[in-house]
């Protein structure tokens, strides 16, 4: 597509928010995050990327096969997990449903490869447009996330590299996919037509510990 | 130096005001010992009568000093001034005392007492029924419930929600130990307690743990909590609500002692907890006396006036008289002592009280006056003098001549109530237990234990003991430890106590019905007489009781008055006070401000607003919004000063006559697909997709069971197997949860999957007699021709650049083009589309003119023109209705109920006004005759009405009784304001009713 075609992501008019110019934050989790270390909740929003709505039989192994050979993924089965590989993330949302993102990929190619591999009673769905992916960190997440989900996110084991924990679950008065990452931060999907809603509910929330939101460079 | 302050306690002053007169305080004072220390009396008046009342105890269960703190916005009322920290400037008044505490016009009512007897209001000033608002004002003012601020709250209130595998509620002995023994098992624990310190009853107590003077002992104990990174540690927090699966909710005060202005951040937060395990050391409120003019200003609880002395260092009087059951309140006795004041005597119920610390204070040289009762208290805005008399074992008659003390303060203690609150608020039954002289908790339901004084161990070793065990326990059933305390237990000297006496009611020389008033509510002036009267009026159950007389119906809800009253209603009705039984405490514990319930769920964060990717085109081109559901809809786009009606008109001659664009993304899109995707529609539609082939729409309606119109929408085939269903705006979600529940329920064994893209696309409408040239200049990959892409047909293309698909629905009736694309491209193709539309004038248009485009034609919106009772017959749409299918349909069979077939029924028909300017109002009433009598016979109601700009005239669909078969007859609409708009009935489609505009 032409290069004159202008992208909004959802979260495009919020870029470069700050609630407020906020104290610095002293706290030993500041140190992982040295160049904003003045903010303790930093919100990133990745670049636009590939989110497929994957639909079929997790008992069924040769599913379950098929899409690992499609991906070099094992589907996760677990509930409440996600598997992940580079920037190709698998999450389960129920046993027959599952999210795919891919950060910054195609979805109609993520498509056809899928397809192509997939037999059987499937459905592959691009939601591409209605969603994004952002990233919380900071020494103020923790609390941020007890402000807007009734869900323990504490109880979780640490994320490695290539898997973790992932719920689907509200958050605020909206929805979110929040998974946790092995760098102790946490990413959460979100519908587009609630992105505005979320964006000022984080700057809210964030605001005892200073927040800023910010686009992934390119 | 204030007048009651003792010299040893020094510390930073404070000035703050009380009903308008400056005073000072010390650092770490509560209101109320700050007013005690500037010897203030008089701290408010009691509900009914008026009578002056003074500061009585020294925390949650205090009665009289109710205040209203600050003015202006930030005002709060009802709070207890033994609950208020002082800060530098804090401006208190009471709300109880009108106009003044000092000289009250309420009090000729009080010198009126006896004509006050309970249950005076629903008397006196229920009937006549009509008066009832009138004497409320009154009432309220005179009675003063405290004044709400009649301006929005500036403060900032939040919610946290926690879990933790053990929460203490308490910091007292029993729950500090209780923290530490699960603390140490690697539990998350969570402790929480009501006070700005941790310690509880230790913080003014001077007894020695494991060699260290109490305080300190808890100073070491909260810093090894508080270095444990497992444990989070609440002061100013209480716990007031216990509810199911060990959900707790706490109050944690943040800012309130830093003052109503100082506050940065949230003044109050919400901990709304799920808890593994509940440790409960809630402690217990020391029992008033009940005797004659006990509420006198000047007449305390025994431990308040020890606190007032140990941990503020106030004395608040000069001459002591204790007036006790037991043995604990000597200790009274010998902290006043230590002050260098005057302790005049300890009266002791008691005909021979023999403990240790009997003897402590008969060695210092004090008087105690065992087998008396102290009778009555003498005096006016302040206690002058006792009148006691020896009294019988039994306490029930005055069995000597009276003598007079004089004294102006009088300690008094009938022994412990444990605070069983929150274990009642789980449904547990407090169990009445004779030793103890009063309720424990019962039987719980719920995941919790007490320890210590709230379950009625009074004993410091004791609460020590207890406390260790229910912490390693509560840990050991969250899964961390082995249960069993691992701290060596604390060594502790402390008197072993005597049996107390249970006394309720002290006798007086008169009858009580005679003697002065003995009370027993203080908050609400509930006196011993007036629950015997309570009981001649024929009143047994204590539930009765308590709401006839308002006892415990305060905003201390009984703290102290409970027992009493029920031990002397139990006299009364002469049974056990274990028969009689106790009220059940609720929620919430104290006062909770609405605030903290709300949170963060305020202003623009109280309802999330959704947005479509074009939504900030609409804010810059100044367009007026709608509500849909959560979405916020360009409703219309007025230009240069435009009324509504005049944007709307502009809006809709535009899309007749050229070209008009509509940003129709928030519809509901579902993607259906599966081997059964196509059966399976066809049992949700009244109508058959069986046979839709790719690239082709069809229009369906959706039925409840009940046979009646619940969703509708256009469904295309794209593919083998694969289906886009379009639902409404507002119905998205229940229609994709409708799907799921047939799907999961009954036909398990179709194979199809439903995945929601509302989101993912975004749709910009494109309609009117130019749509096609609009379309033209930026779409070159798709063949536009009427015959290449009919009506009902979609295709696949590229728009301004960006991959698209392309509907041809018609909501107006114009030849229209429906372009979707996924939402991050959707601003940058609309804008391609105006661009694209600018020679022919595009127009914008919102949801108004979209309805009244709609109503032209006669096409339905589901929820404006049904109502959850019309079928499609009703709606005159019996051509959707797919009668000959294999398979039934959802809602098929409630069709051929006779109520759904029966004539008569209301049906959708239009309505023109005889003067075409008339606009009914929606809503609005139809009759056949108008000049019957009320009531009349309604025939039905206006669904839709507008003016048509098109037409000239004013068009409205209605629903009328038959109206399929009464065209041509004239009805009549009669309005509120007397009016009445005469209408023929008229086909519903007003509007090219042969369709063939959007055919071209």
């Amino acid at each position: 597509m032409s290069k004159s075609i202008k992208l909004e992501s959802p979260l495009h008019y919020f870029h470069a928010a700050l609630n407020r110019k906020p104290e610095p934050v002293k706290s030993p989790a500041g140190a992982l995050f040295n160049d904003e270390a003045e903010y303790g909740l930093v919100v990133k929003e990745a670049t636009l990327s590939a989110h497929l709505n994957l639909r079929g039989d997790g008992s069924n192994a040769h599913f379950c096969s098929e899409v690992t050979e499609a991906l070099g993924l094992m589907v996760p089965l677990t509930p409440g997990t996600y598997q992940r590989n580079g920037n190709t993330s698998i999450y389960w949302l129920g046993p027959s449903e599952w999210l795919l993102v891919e950060i910054g990929g195609d979805a109609e190619e993520l498509e056809t490869r899928l397809r192509k591999t997939l037999t059987g009673h499937i459905s592959i769905v691009d939601i591409s447009g209605g969603q994004t992916c952002i990233n919380l960190r900071g020494p103020g997440v923790a609390t941020v996330l007890k402000k807007s989900s009734i869900y323990d996110f504490e109880a979780w084991d640490n994320a490695t590299s290539a898997l973790g924990r992932a719920v689907q679950t509200n958050f605020a008065k909206a929805s979110a996919i929040i998974s946790n990452k092995s760098d102790g931060s946490y990413d959460l999907v979100i519908r587009r037509s609630f992105a505005d809603y979320v964006a000022q509910w984080l700057l809210d929330a964030g605001e005892e510990f200073g927040c800023r939101i910010e686009a992934e460079k390119e | 130096m204030s007048l009651n302050r003792l010299q040893t306690h020094t510390g930073t002053t404070l000035d703050f005001t009380f009903n308008g007169k400056a005073y000072q305080g010390i650092a770490g004072d509560t209101l109320a010992s700050a007013l005690l220390a500037n010897g203030v009396n008089v701290v408010g008046r009691s509900f009914k009568f008026a009578r002056p009342r003074g500061i009585f105890g020294h925390g949650a269960e205090e009665p009289n000093g109710i205040i209203q703190l600050g003015s202006g916005a930030g005002t709060v009322p009802n709070l207890k001034a033994t609950q208020v920290e002082l800060y530098q400037d804090l401006e208190a008044s009471s709300v109880n005392g009108w106009p003044s505490v000092n000289y009250d016009v309420m009090g000729i009512i009080g010198a009126f007492g006896r004509l006050m007897p309970p249950g005076f209001y629903y008397k006196t000033f229920m009937y006549p029924k009509k008066l009832w608002m009138t004497y409320e004002r009154f009432i309220r003012k005179a009675a003063g419930l405290g004044a709400t601020p009649v301006e929005a709250d500036p403060d900032s209130y939040d919610k946290l929600n926690q879990h933790c595998d053990v929460l203490v509620v308490g910091a007292g002995p029993a729950g500090l130990v209780a923290a530490r023994e699960a603390a140490r098992t690697g539990a998350r624990v969570i402790v929480a307690d009501e006070q700005s310190e941790f310690g509880g009853s230790l913080l003014a107590s001077k007894q020695a743990i494991d060699g260290l003077q109490a305080t300190n002992w808890v100073a070491s104990l909260v810093a090894e909590l508080r270095a444990c990174n497992n444990v989070q540690l609440l002061p100013r927090s209480t716990v007031f609500g216990y509810y199911d699966h060990n959900f707790l909710t706490i109050l944690e005060r943040r800012t309130d002692h830093l003052g109503l202005t100082a506050a940065q951040g949230v003044r109050q937060r919400m901990h709304r907890v799920r808890a593994a395990q509940v440790v409960l050391a809630t402690g217990a409120f020391e029992r008033p006396l009940v005797f004659a003019h006990n509420d006198i200003p000047g007449v305390m609880l025994a431990s308040s006036v020890s606190t007032y002395v140990n941990r503020y260092g106030v004395a608040p009087g000069n001459k002591l008289v204790v007036f006790t059951t037991n043995d604990n309140a000597y200790q009274t006795a010998l902290d006043w002592h230590e002050t260098g004041r005057d302790v005049v005597a300890v009266i002791d119920t008691r005909s021979n009280p023999s403990g240790d610390i009997v003897a402590a204070v008969k060695a210092k040289g004090i008087s105690v006056i065992a087998g008396h009762g102290l009778i009555e208290a003498q005096g006016n805005q302040r206690v002058k003098r006792a009148l006691i008399a020896p009294i019988n074992a039994l306490g029930t008659e005055v069995t000597g001549p009276v003598r007079r003390l004089d004294c102006d303060l009088i300690a008094c203690s009938g022994g412990w109530s444990p605070a069983i609150h929150l274990s009642s608020h789980t449904g547990a039954k407090p169990v009445w237990d004779e030793s103890i002289v009063g309720f424990r908790p019962g039987e719980s339901k719920q995941q919790e234990r007490s320890a210590g004084a709230c379950r009625g161990t009074f004993d410091l070793i004791g609460c020590l003991a207890e406390g260790a065990t229910a912490g390693a326990e509560a840990a050991k059933m969250s899964g961390y430890g082995e249960g069993i305390p691992q701290f060596p237990c604390s060594a502790v000297e402390e008197f072993v106590e005597q049996p107390q006496q249970a006394l309720f009611l002290v006798p007086h020389i008169k009858s009580i019905s005679r003697a002065p008033s003995q009370f027993v509510d203080f908050q609400l002036d509930v006196s011993a007489s007036g629950i015997e009267l309570a009981v001649r009026e024929g009143f047994e159950s204590v539930e009765h009781v308590k709401r006839y007389t308002a006892l415990g119906f305060g905003t201390d809800q009984g703290k102290l008055g409970n027992i009493n009253g029920m031990a002397i209603l139990a006299n009364a009705l002469d049974q056990t006070i274990a028969e009689t039984g106790t009220t059940i405490f609720r929620p919430s514990y104290t006062p909770t401000t609405f605030g903290a319930i709300a949170g963060r769920d305020v202003t623009n964060l109280f309802d999330p607003e959704r947005y479509t990717a074009m939504h900030r085109w609409h804010v810059e081109q100044g367009a007026e919004f709608e509500d849909v559901g959560q979405w916020k809809r360009p409703w219309y786009f007025p230009q240069n000063n435009e009324t509504m009606q005049e944007s709307v008109n502009r809006e809709g001659l535009a899309v007749r006559n050229t070209v008009g664009i509509l940003d129709a993304s928030t519809l509901g899109k579902i993607d259906i697909q599966g081997p059964d995707a196509a059966e399976f529609i066809t049992r949700m539609y009244t109508n058959s997709y069986l046979k839709l082939a790719p690239g082709k729409c069809r229009y369906g309606v959706m039925l409840k069971e009940d046979g009646m119109i619940f969703d509708d929408g256009v469904c295309a085939c794209l593919g083998e197997n694969h289906y886009l269903m379009f639902t409404t705006t507002g119905g998205a979600a229940g229609v994709l949860a409708w799907l799921e529940l047939w799907q999961q329920t009954e036909w398990p064994d179709l194979q199809v999957y439903f995945t929601s893209v509302t989101d993912h696309w975004t749709t910009a409408t494109v309609t009117g007699p130019n749509a096609r040239k609009v379309i033209a200049k930026v779409c070159s990959d798709i063949e536009l021709s009427n015959e290449a892409f009919s009506f009902m047909d979609w295709r696949d293309g590229t728009v301004a650049g960006v991959k698209a698909r392309i509907f041809r629905i018609s909501f107006t009736g114009e030849l229209s083009y429906e372009v979707n694309v996924p939402a991050h491209y959707g601003r940058h193709v609309w804008e391609a589309l105006m661009a694209a539309g600018e020679e022919f004038n595009i127009t914008p248009y919102g949801t108004e003119t979209m309805h009244v485009l709609r109503a032209e034609k006669g096409f339905i919106i589901v929820g404006q023109d049904t109502d959850g009772s019309m079928t499609p017959a009703d709606m005159n749409m019996d051509w959707v209705v797919g009668k000959n299918k294999t398979f039934s349909f959802v809602g098929k069979r409630s069709l051929y109920r006779s109520d759904s077939v029966r004539e008569n029924r209301k049906q959708l028909v239009g309505l023109k006004t005889l003067q075409g300017s008339d606009v009914l109002p929606e809503g609005a009433q139809v009759v056949f005759d108008a000049k019957q009598k009320i009531p009349m016979s309604m025939q039905g109601h206006v669904t839709s009405s507008y003016f048509s700009a098109s037409l000239g005239h004013s068009i409205a669909l209605a629903v009328v009784k038959g109206g399929h078969s009464r065209l041509g007859l004239i009805v009549h609409c009669p309005l509120a304001d007397g009016r009445i708009i005469a209408a023929e009935i008229v086909s519903s489609v007003f509007y090219d009713p042969k369709g063939e505009r959007h055919h071209v």
